[in-house]
């Protein structure tokens, strides 16, 4: 059997801290938008964009930043609030889009869904 | 730099992670990286492919087979190696597995107070609170406080070990067939089995 790249991609995580969540066999989000940041995330490692390795150090580093800066209980705890701040940066880094649009449309989006 | 500024509440920031994955994929459907499509394929094939558990199906049959969980206990990757699992899914390559059995007198729970080292091939991707940094620490030093509030109270005379699991070594608990399961098909029985009673956070229970 060949090994696809999602496979691949989840399989390297594993037993590791950047793990994704999981319950009683599926793939846990607790939101819409957390599924869409996780398939992003790995569709674009599938392309090239990146390698599956850098947005698994970055999403490392971001889940570090969040552990220093705050109690173990402190139940603002959101991993997929991580992975999407690793997604981000390295979807900026990657030059695939600007700061400037991605701030635009957030707001724009985030506007819409307030009224 | 980032609008996290703008959004000071829990609530407002769980509206602004939903604009913010939406703008991303947008922006990048936009672009010609992606297609409208692309997601989804994605975490289709986490839904179809991935599952079920091969952790479960070890379990059943270690329950119905004796000399396969001697062996199971003895050397988990050899007896996982015998079961009849697509490759590269079984979690038996390139990883070290170890099986803690669960009796009336030994209950078993696995822990990575380093990460969350788990072993993922077996159990699948470690359930939310696997991962939360609390809970890590605190199944060492009181497992028997955290096993309770999952909802297993255990007789004071049972004798609890926790097994760290790390980049060497990953462990799974072996969970106690419960009653009433005499006349069930190893099918059957590991349609029984959830994750958790593989990390020893739960009992097997008749549904």
């Amino acid at each position: 059997m060949q090994t696809r790249f999602e496979h691949y991609a989840a399989t390297s995580m594993m037993g590791c801290k950047d793990s994704p969540p999981r319950t009683n066999g599926e793939l846990f989000f607790d939101d819409s938008w957390e599924s869409r940041a996780f398939g992003i995330a790995i569709a674009l490692a599938k392309k090239g964009h990146y390698e599956w390795e850098d947005f698994r150090q970055q999403l490392i580093t971001s889940i570090a930043e969040w552990e220093s800066e705050h109690e173990l209980d402190d139940p603002s705890w959101s991993y997929y609030q991580r992975w999407l701040l690793a997604l981000e940066r390295l979807t900026l880094a990657s030059e695939l889009i600007t700061p400037d649009e991605l701030e635009e449309l957030t707001l724009a989006i985030a506007q819409s869904a307030e009224t | 730099m980032s609008s996290y500024d703008h959004f000071s509440y829990d609530t407002d920031r769980e509206v602004y992670s939903a604009a913010r994955a939406r703008a991303l994929e947008a922006l990048l459907i936009k672009k010609g990286v992606i297609t409208g499509s692309t997601v989804d394929k994605v975490l289709e094939y986490f839904k179809t492919e991935m599952g079920p558990f091969n952790g479960a199906k070890i379990v059943a049959r270690a329950w119905v087979d004796p000399a396969f969980k001697a062996k199971l206990l003895d050397d988990a990757n050899a007896a996982i190696a015998e079961m009849d699992f697509p490759a590269g899914m079984s979690g038996a390559e390139g990883e070290h597995m170890k099986v803690a059995e669960n009796t009336a007198a030994v209950h078993n729970v696995i822990v990575c107070t380093l990460c969350s080292c788990y072993p993922w091939t077996t159990l699948g991707l470690p359930p939310y609170w696997f991962k939360d940094p609390t809970f890590r620490a605190r199944v060492v030093r009181e497992p028997r406080a955290v096993l309770q509030e999952f909802g297993v109270t255990l007789d004071p005379a049972v004798q609890v070990k926790v097994w760290d699991s790390s980049a060497q070594i990953r462990w799974f608990v072996l969970p106690e067939r419960p009653a009433g399961t005499e006349g069930m098909t190893e099918a059957k029985l590991s349609t029984l089995v959830t994750p958790e009673a593989m990390m020893g956070v739960a009992k097997v229970k008749v549904a």
